[in-house]
């Protein structure tokens, strides 16, 4: 490609060329040797012949040159000017680029203008008479070039691999200090690079500089703590170890997205500068395509893993990060490279993201899935609802993600029915959803405006639900059934009020509807426990006649209330509800029906029994001590009971 | 794209025949047929880039268009093999034997076949440095009048990319170590040939990302191509079939990445993997597979096994030339030899633009199988998972 076109053809303003410090030691180099054989012939020379004039008249010519003239003459300055310049421009004993800026001008300018002329002397049709001499004018100037041209590449490689001095270890480091070249050195590179590329060296130039940024930039990951693992090794390595990749990973990434890549592309635009704005683009997004693929392929890996629950959380720490990193990138690349760019990063995100629905609409499955028939003891909270309700509540941290994961990615079709055809996609897709989950759903009606996420939460609690229902069945004790639907509906309500996320996607009405079934399953364990005992103390057939009752019934009624109320502490007692509240209102509520009661059939009734031996054969309870006994029921203690031996 | 084209047509015709047999419940007689056109297919697929793979003019075997012909091939029979496996039948008996055994292993073999796609296109970088190398070596040797400096600049090229292709066997590929033994910029090389060697060598430290440390092309190649073994008896008319083919073409296609771009470690690469001579689909692959051996056998001979890709091998023959050419040259110039050389520089020109306008789409077209092999690994699970919803649910 030329590009000299770009370059400025005023370079009258010549700065004066400092002496050549050329003391270095010769080296036993084919070049060196040949530019000192072409020295000696040179000797001639007039050696007073000022280089700043000479400059002059080449620009001069090089001008002149521009008008259709074909047969200028290619005049002895030239020969000349390059006895002065040659050693100059051969590097020679210069000093590192960038300590002195004049130096490195001067040598640019020269170099300039031997490329210039090695390009107007080749266009010259040259007549035949002369072909010979100009041919190997243009020869030596090319040789030259070449030259000079190679102690650029290396110069240029140095500046970019040896001078990186901002970058520290710590991380603390300013974002500004990626990639750490100082000014000198990126308006150095850039001048080299556009020398370089002027003088038709392009190909050279970029190979160098995107050689060291690779490799610059692959330091700078590692540095992060970014390891390379293959897509094998990520599906054999153990969770903690990918949990803590993957915490590397979103660092990385973000300092990619966020430091590298701007910085990445500011050097790449410095460097080319404006004048090369295609070189630019190109270089940079070859390097950053590399290394985002590079990351991208590490979340491919993750997303196939085996799915499993507890994976759900870092699933979408990464999708966030891709969600929400990706965006500071836009405008950083060209148009084909963004969207090829944009349409892997969303492929990944994509996998991520059906991957989390996957593992999300898995809990329906180990619910369905528990099918253990013992009971849990005492009619306490089941495992299962424990490990439903932490991990939706856990799930709902992340309710908007989950939401757009839903709403983006969801396959549920494919998932749910094969069958069913695939239906296009469309504005209903969302509906027709909603439509397949609604059936399972009982609370049909409210789900209209609910999101997929939302309907699918809702299946996922019905479905718990339902298990529940089973495994209350479990229970022979009707009263413990009911305590223990009470326990777990109780712990979901308070999981679900415990969550402002999950609150505000179940609805008041949702809750209303599961206080009142906590209500009735207490009711029917009332029911269930206490109207039998308090049976014993009905009035009926009690009625005294003539100031007499029927002393057995009493007898009787006092010893089965006696039993009873025995029996049902000993049993009670070991049942358990830990919930606090729960618990006082079932003690509170039980006291309040049983103890007026009995207190009532007590005043009423004790009087019938003689004092002494037979009150205490059958008065075993003073209404405090079933007070105390009541509050120990439901403390899940089957010891209490030898406590309770007089 | 063909390979969509076909995907769709053969996934629509295989399903409406499938939903039209399902309610028969489980045509085996169906099954068959499917299974013998895949059989023909495959074998059609394959012939088709044997025939090509004797093309003289550059497009020939392991030249970048027959590597893009051998991937399109692949998406072809991984469309119908998962069409096959998946339509019209019950998860449940994917989870039965022989698929409950053959199908992980399959997407075992898919997995490495992943990480083989990415540091093959990785890799890619790196033969488009050698591109880069030659182009310079053109742009230089086009200039008119020629002269030292241009012959030089081109030597210079030319005698790095010499030193990238040359790869032996038992050695760990590359420049790598080698620009670090010599060290950077260095000045006080004793002799000047090794001077040149060593700036050259070290512009090219990395030329491409790497992998994993410690990840090798050939042990994942050999990795994939272990249990490889074909149904016998009754199984070779079930479901093992489609898979124990498309495995074999997996692992051949892979193994072809590998050997045609320079990607890590590539040392013990396989040059067989056994493929019963039996099976008539697998003709025109065993017969490819001896000739991609046959070269790699050659390259190794001349420890310049960087160079197995046709315009690799293109650019390294008129490189050679072109150094003698260089090495010889005095100014000014001989005329007749200048015109010789013009033709091997523009041959050299034409490569290279093949390269340019071949190199992106193939790697492209790497991503593509990348993208496809994990979908279909996901589409295929998720299928399983459905079946064990299904007893799941029924319990």
């Amino acid at each position: 490609m030329e590009n000299n076109n770009h370059l400025p053809d005023d370079h009258t303003g010549i700065s004066p060329v400092p002496d050549s410090k050329d003391d270095a030691a010769p080296k036993l180099d084919t070049e060196a040797e040949e530019i000192k054989n072409e020295e000696s012939q040179n000797e001639e020379s007039d050696p007073h012949f000022d280089l700043e004039k000479a400059s002059e008249d080449i620009d001069k010519f090089l001008s002149s040159l521009t008008s259709d003239d074909v047969s200028v003459e290619v005049p002895e300055l030239v020969e000349k000017y390059l006895d002065l310049v040659e050693q100059k421009v051969s590097g020679e004993g210069r000093a590192k680029w960038c300590q002195f800026p004049d130096e490195d001008s001067a040598f640019l300018e020269s170099l300039d203008r031997v490329s210039k002329l090695t390009k107007s002397l080749r266009e010259l049709k040259p007549e035949e008479e002369k072909s010979e001499s100009r041919g190997s004018l243009i020869n030596r100037i090319g040789r030259i070039q070449q030259r000079a041209m190679s102690y650029l590449e290396e110069e240029f490689r140095f500046l970019l691999e040896e001078s990186i001095t901002a970058e520290s270890e710590s991380e603390s480091a300013e974002p500004e200090a990626f990639p750490g070249y100082s000014d000198e050195v990126v308006s150095g590179l850039s001048k080299i690079a556009k020398q370089m590329i002027s003088g038709g060296y392009e190909s050279e130039c970029c190979q160098i500089y995107i050689m060291s940024r690779r490799n610059a930039f692959e330091e700078s990951i590692q540095r992060l703590g970014f390891e390379k693992y293959s897509i094998d090794e990520v599906q054999r390595m153990n969770w903690e170890s990918l949990e803590r990749e993957i915490a590397t990973w979103i660092k990385a990434f973000k300092q990619c997205a966020t430091v590298y890549f701007p910085g990445e592309k500011t050097l790449a635009d410095r460097v080319f500068s404006a004048e090369f704005p295609s070189i630019s683009a190109s270089l940079f997004s070859n390097l950053t395509r590399g290394i985002l693929i590079q990351l991208l392929n590490f979340v491919e890996g993750i997303a196939m893993t085996k799915r499993s629950a507890e994976k759900l959380f870092k699933f979408l720490d990464i999708y966030e990060t891709l969600r929400d990193t990706v965006p500071a990138m836009d405008g950083l690349f060209q148009d084909e490279c963004e969207n090829e760019l944009k349409t892997e990063t969303n492929t990944a995100r994509t996998r991520l993201g059906e991957a989390a629905i996957f593992i999300f609409c898995d809990l329906e499955n180990s619910i369905k899935a528990d099918t253990a028939k013992t009971p849990v003891p005492g009619g306490a909270v089941h495992p299962l609802t424990r490990y439903t309700m932490n991990y939706l509540k856990y799930a709902c941290e992340y309710k908007e993600t989950l939401e757009q994961v839903f709403n983006e990615h969801s396959k549920i079709e494919q998932i749910d029915s094969t069958n069913r055809p695939s239906f296009e996609e469309g504005s209903n897709t969302q509906q027709q959803q909603q439509q397949q989950f609604g059936f399972m759903n009982s609370m049909d009606n409210e789900n209209e405006n609910q999101t997929p996420f939302a309907v699918q939460l809702m299946t996922v609690m019905d479905l718990l639900d339902t298990n529940l229902e089973g495994k209350a069945k479990l229970y022979k004790d009707v009263a413990l059934s009911n305590i223990f639907m009470m326990n777990n509906g109780r712990y979901i309500l308070q999981k679900i009020k415990g969550s402002a996320e999950i609150h505000s996607v179940m609805g008041d009405t949702w809750c209303r509807k599961r206080s009142s079934d906590l209500r009735q399953y207490h009711k029917n364990y009332q029911r269930e426990t206490w109207n039998k005992l308090l049976g014993c103390l009905n009035h009926e057939g009690l009625n005294p006649v003539h100031g007499k009752v029927a002393k057995p019934v009493l007898k009787e009624r006092f010893k089965s209330f006696n039993q009873m109320f025995d029996e049902i502490h000993r049993t009670q007692s070991s049942w358990v509800v830990s919930d606090e509240q729960l618990q006082s209102e079932l003690r509170v509520s039980i006291s309040a029906v049983v103890i007026p009661a009995y207190r009532s059939f007590l005043g009423r009734f004790s009087q019938f029994l003689d004092a002494g031996r037979q009150t205490e054969k059958y008065i075993k309870f003073q209404p405090e001590d079933l007070e105390n006994y009541i509050d120990e029921l439901f403390d899940g203690n089957p010891m209490s009971t030898a406590r309770r031996k007089p | 794209m063909p390979a969509t084209d076909n995907q769709g047509s053969f996934l629509n015709r295989i399903s409406i025949r499938r939903n039209q047999v399902v309610s028969m419940d489980g045509n085996h007689e169906q099954e068959l047929e499917d299974l013998e056109l895949f059989q023909k297919h495959v074998a059609d697929r394959f012939a088709d880039l044997l025939s090509q793979s004797e093309d003289t003019s550059g497009d020939g075997l392991l030249s970048i268009s027959w590597l893009r012909k051998l991937l399109d091939v692949f998406l072809c029979c991984e469309a119908e093999y998962k069409a096959i496996l998946l339509l019209g039948r019950d998860p449940s008996q994917i989870s039965k034997p022989p698929l409950d055994k053959l199908v992980p292993e399959f997407h075992d073999r898919v997995v490495k076949a992943l990480d083989v796609c990415n540091a093959v296109s990785h890799a890619v970088e790196t033969v488009r440095n050698y591109q880069n190398l030659a182009e310079i070596a053109v742009t230089a040797l086009e200039q008119r009048p020629i002269g030292d400096g241009q012959v030089r600049r081109a030597k210079k090229a030319l005698n790095s990319l010499m030193i990238l292709l040359e790869e032996k066997e038992g050695s760990n590929h590359k420049s790598t170590e080698r620009a670090w033994s010599f060290g950077r910029r260095s000045a006080n090389a004793t002799t000047s040939s090794s001077k040149d060697r060593a700036t050259s060598a070290s512009q090219f430290r990395s030329l491409s990302w790497s992998m994993s440390r410690g990840w090798s092309a050939a042990k994942q190649i050999q990795a994939m191509s272990s249990n490889l073994v074909a149904p016998r008896g009754g199984e070779s008319s079930s479901p093992a079939l489609p898979v124990y083919i498309m495995s074999t073409i997996t692992v051949f296609v892979m193994w072809a990445l590998v050997a045609a771009i320079p990607c890590q470690e590539r040392n013990g690469l396989l040059t067989h993997f056994p493929v019963s001579k039996q099976l008539g689909w697998a003709q025109s692959i065993i017969a490819l597979q001896e000739k991609i051996a046959e070269e790699w056998k050659k390259k190794k001979e001349k420890n310049r096994l960087a160079g197995l890709l046709e315009e690799t091998q293109r650019i390294e023959k008129l490189g050679v030339y072109l150094i003698e050419f260089a090495d010889s040259f005095q100014f000014p110039p001989d005329a007749d030899r200048l015109e010789e050389v013009a033709v091997q520089v523009a041959e050299l020109g034409e490569t290279c633009k093949k390269m340019e306008e071949g190199l992106v789409p193939l790697q492209q077209q790497i991503r593509e199988v990348f993208h496809r092999i994990v979908r279909s690994r996901t589409e295929v699970l998720d299928f399983l998972d459905q079946g064990g919803k299904v007893t799941a649910s029924t319990m």
